[in-house]
């Protein structure tokens, strides 16, 4: 290995493992799952979850998600 | 120097959009606290229209007022924030620095402006209240959909904040934000109640 590669190598490294790894017992695999669809483009996700989550809202209030709309844009 | 600051807020914005967990890496490691401007400019910018907005007149006193009112209590929020997760950190025992959780604390009010610059352009185009016709409905559920959009990100940065500057594990960083909560709940109570801001911006 190149002294070069070795050192990007050695600096990768020291970041990595700055901080902790993260054990959550049974629930690790899960975190892993999550965490890793948010370390690079994480638009989709949020997205597909805020669609998620408002849709449920609407099926769960009802056209009262007009008067949450009205609240949140006075809120400024 | 300012400009070499503003491509390096440039790159980290860019970077918390597309690669947020690296870019706080990153701001942990080489962030500078002269990055911070841009974020100050951008939230004065930010208030001005706000104020120009709430007052609706051009009234030199009540903009300024306004303005002034606005700026101090956000960075009131902003400040206690750092601090609150800074002594609460040093409690768990964690090692860091101020300036370092509020650089990175700062970079997550990123898209706290985005929503209020937009809500408030919003408000302006489309006044509320919204109607429980198709078109009222088509918009609440669209809006509702780019402020949880936004709130995710904000979440992420949050807690990549506490990850990367108080270098924490995940039961930690929790115990951290659920012992700041009640704090940061009582600034939000007192901003509402004085009409400051009635979402709290933080």
């Amino acid at each position: 290995m190149s002294d070069a590669t070795y050192q990007k190598f050695v600096k990768r490294w020291e970041e990595v493992t700055d901080i902790p790894p993260q054990a959550l017992g049974p629930f690790t695999g899960i975190y892993k799952q999550i965490t890793k669809r948010l370390k690079v483009m994480p638009w989709p996700w949020f997205v597909a979850a805020s669609i998620g989550f408002v849709l449920a809202l609407y099926v769960l209030i009802g056209s009262t998600i007009t008067i949450l709309t009205s609240l949140l844009q006075g809120g400024f | 120097m300012l400009v070499v600051d503003a491509v390096a807020f440039g790159r980290t914005v860019a970077g918390l959009i597309i690669r947020p967990y690296e870019t706080y890496r990153r701001i942990i490691k080489h962030g500078k606290v002269g990055e911070l401007v841009f974020i100050a400019a951008a939230m004065v910018l930010y208030f001005s229209l706000a104020s120009l907005v709430k007052v609706a007149s051009f009234r030199p006193f009540l903009l300024t007022q306004q303005f002034t009112l606005l700026l101090w209590a956000s960075v009131s929020g902003a400040l206690l924030s750092v601090g609150c997760i800074y002594v609460t950190s040093r409690l768990l025992r964690a090692r860091t620095t101020f300036a370092t959780v509020l650089i990175a604390w700062s970079y997550t009010l990123i898209p706290t402006i985005l929503w209020f610059l937009t809500t408030s352009l919003l408000y302006v185009i489309l006044p509320p209240p919204r109607t429980t016709s198709a078109l009222g409905i088509t918009f609440s559920l669209l809006f509702l959909i780019f402020s949880a959009t936004l709130l995710w990100w904000k979440i992420t940065l949050c807690y990549l904040t506490l990850r990367f500057s108080l270098k924490l594990n995940l039961a930690k960083s929790v115990l951290v934000a659920v012992l700041c909560a009640p704090v940061l709940a009582w600034w939000a109570v007192n901003m509402y109640r004085w009409g400051v801001f009635k979402v709290p911006f933080l």
